[in-house]
């Protein structure tokens, strides 16, 4: 019938690899790249942002608790610690607060094509997981020109504490993206949440100033998972003899947070999961 | 054969909550009323097979479920009862363009938009260029997608779209989209996927496509599969049952001109009382024959001396394309108003109706003379049918001749040889 089609050239398709996870890791990384772009897509210093803001905020953070509150004053290189804990803290909110609305703000992906809803929580996750990549060069390289990183072989802990709180993290945004599409409260509860976090994880100051104040309360806060894990990075990383793991600080208890981590990446699986299939028609 | 598609027993209800509950708060104060729900039958009982390599189509009017159905085959949406279980790799475009962002260039959305079809950066890589030409957009690579207009977006997006080779196409209304020329791009492409083998789901409400391209249609309604069948066959169904639904809504509605209806317009100086279509003997119908008569009776009021106006008349499918129209000033012919409380009988004779079988809408309106000022106008102020008899196809009847030669009469070219030998 159609004389043409024959001369025409058409575009032949492509056939696609076979293997799902290849297809799934790809689309993570896609998505991940384009919203690691469009955060800085338009602005006159673009990527320059990406550097400049943390050592900005670094820098707020170090006059105002390190200098002004003297925070940490007893212990040793305080403003090392400070960074490695704020480097942390900033993965745990960015990554949480992007998770929240990774579900609810790709309403028309959901609802138009066909892909594993996990992808989107994994490529916001994975978007933050780049700011912090650049974090921590920035604060290897400012550490290192201070000359204050103590690096030992304790330090081949941190990756596992980092570990954690990718587990904590993961499990955290799955949680919150499949409960915000439902109950869109969460959002401010949670940044309520953040805030009682951001001061019972000891980020801003050292754990052992809880301890001084109470042995019970320290107890209670040293369950809280990010405070162990910013507790345990900074006795790995700065100044293992001088600064105290959590384990030392509040005993067998230490464990009960990685415990919770786990617990919670399971419950937060476990919750999307059941959630999945609703999403396409609560959007 | 194996099939592709097996859908059986597919079933789909939707809650819609009289108010959306989605606040914490909500819940709390309102824990009783948790109850209050409207329920929508989206689907009811629906099964069918597709071969490997059918051109399936998918019609029915808007909330048939056709969507419904298309969103459950792409586990886009699950099922309440009954499966539908796709063997083999399938892509699915309900919409082009989805995940394309603004923001990026052409290029990145190339990447991004393969990557939800599955592909790879790399295999995207060696084919970018035959995309940007194919959509024609090769010296806009780099321009970012805000800045295209929505045909060049459309362009890129099913240039795109048809790159995944997978053993399934689902594609929902795509077909309405693109200029003329592009639009011609899509149709190679589907007969190339036609001569691929490919199975393919077509949904659209365009049945002249599905007649086209399709080997069979599924016509739904209502959420339930009204006929399944050659598209020829399930085409002529659904014309019926379009009339059928015509009629029906003729018969609810006393008047004929609806005074709340957002198609009509005018000042009303002048206004149509009545608009009615009578047969050839005379009798108001609904139904008439292809190159039969119709006539087209109108009685207007005049409120006040309007002096000279223009009456109109139009037919129009039912899809809104305008067939044949014209009015009393182009053939010549006074209607005046000259005393208010008067009424005016317009009739508009046609001979024999040169339409095929289908739905049709006439459309009314009284103009003054110079055509700037609209009395009274009714986009759909008749319809009727015409029956299905003739089996010719398309919209016009061409009221043409065949002629056969006989080599006797018309040279044939071995004739003119033998004579030339």
């Amino acid at each position: 019938m159609t004389v043409a089609a024959g001369d025409r050239s058409l575009l032949e398709g492509i056939p696609r690899p076979r293997s799902v996870f290849q297809r799934n890791l790809n689309l993570v990384r896609e998505l991940s790249i384009t919203s690691f772009k469009l955060k800085y897509t338009g602005s006159a210093l673009g990527y320059v942002w990406s550097l400049v803001k943390p050592l900005m905020y670094f820098g707020i953070m170090y006059l105002v608790f390190s200098i002004l509150l003297k925070a940490g004053a007893g212990t040793t290189d305080f403003p090392v610690q400070l960074l490695v804990a704020i480097v942390a803290w900033t993965f745990f909110t960015e990554a949480t607060s992007t998770a929240m609305n990774a579900i609810a703000g790709n309403g028309d992906l959901i609802r138009k094509a066909y892909f594993p809803r996990w992808i989107l929580v994994v490529a916001s996750t994975t978007s933050a997981m780049l700011t912090f990549s650049i974090n921590t060069v920035l604060v290897i390289i400012v550490t290192f020109a201070l000359g204050h990183l103590d690096l030992t072989w304790l330090s081949l802990l941190a990756p596992l504490y980092y570990l954690e709180l990718l587990v904590l993290v993961l499990g955290l945004a799955l949680l919150l993206s499949s409960l915000f599409v439902f109950f869109r409260d969460l959002g401010h509860i949670w940044e309520i949440v953040s805030l009682v976090l951001f001061y019972g994880s000891a980020v801003v100051f050292p754990f052992e100033l809880i301890e001084s104040h109470s042995k019970k309360l320290a107890e209670l806060a040293g369950l809280n998972p990010i405070a162990q894990i910013i507790t345990d990075l900074r006795h790995v990383l700065v100044q293992p003899d001088k600064i105290a793991s959590m384990a030392s600080l509040i005993g067998p208890l230490a464990y009960v947070p990685i415990g919770i981590s786990v617990a919670v990446f399971i419950l937060g699986f476990t919750v999307f999961h059941k959630l999945t299939p609703k999403f396409a028609e609560s959007l | 054969m194996s099939s592709v598609v097996e859908v059986s027993h597919l079933r789909k209800r939707f809650r819609l909550p009289l108010d959306k509950s989605t606040t914490l708060k909500y819940r709390v104060t309102h824990w009783r009323s948790s109850s209050r729900y409207r329920d929508l039958v989206a689907l009811r009982d629906i099964s069918f097979d597709i071969p490997s390599g059918q051109f399936l189509g998918i019609a029915g009017p808007n909330g048939c479920g056709k969507s419904t159905l298309l969103k459950i085959l792409c586990k886009i949406y699950k099922a309440d009862s009954g499966y539908a279980r796709i063997n083999g790799e399938f892509s699915a475009f309900l919409e082009l363009g989805v995940g394309f962002n603004p923001e990026l260039t052409a290029r990145e959305n190339i990447f991004l938009g393969g990557a939800m079809l599955g592909l790879t950066r790399a295999q995207l890589r060696n084919k970018i260029d035959e995309v940007f030409a194919f959509a024609e957009l090769e010296d806009f690579a780099e321009q970012k997608l805000k800045n295209f207009s929505s045909g060049m977006q459309v362009r890129l997006a099913f240039s795109v779209a048809i790159l995944a080779e997978t053993d399934l196409l689902v594609m929902d209304e795509v077909l309405a989209v693109g200029d003329a020329s592009f639009q011609e791009k899509c149709f190679d492409t589907f007969s190339r996927y036609k001569r691929e083998g490919k199975t393919i789901v077509l949904v659209s409400h365009d049945l002249t496509a599905l007649e086209e391209y399709c080997d069979r249609v599924l016509l739904l309604d209502r959420g339930e599969i009204i006929a399944d069948g050659p598209a020829a066959e399930v085409s002529a169904a659904y014309h019926r049952r379009v009339a059928e639904h015509a009629l029906a809504a003729e018969r609810d509605v006393a008047s004929q001109l609806d005074r709340g209806d957002p198609n009509q317009w005018g000042s009303r100086a002048v206004e149509f009382v009545s608009v009615t279509l009578t047969d050839g003997n005379g009798e108001s119908s609904r139904r008439f024959d292809t190159a039969g008569p119709m006539t087209l009776d109108m009685r207007l009021l005049a409120h006040r001396d309007v002096g000279d106006i223009v009456c109109g008349m139009a037919i129009r499918r039912a899809d809104g394309l305008m067939l044949a129209g014209t009015n009393t000033f182009l053939d010549k012919v006074t209607v005046s108003c000259r005393s208010p409380g008067q009424i005016v009988s317009i009739r508009y004779t046609i001979d024999s109706l040169p339409l095929l079988a289908g739905g049709y809408i006439v459309q009314v309106a009284l103009e003054d003379i110079t055509g700037t000022h609209t009395y009274d106008h009714a986009n759909a102020a008749a319809s009727f049918h015409i029956n299905a008899m003739s089996g010719h196809v398309g919209v016009l009847e061409m009221h043409g001749r065949w002629q056969v030669g006989q080599d006797t009469d018309v040279p044939s070219s071995t004739a003119v040889r033998q004579t030339a030998g």
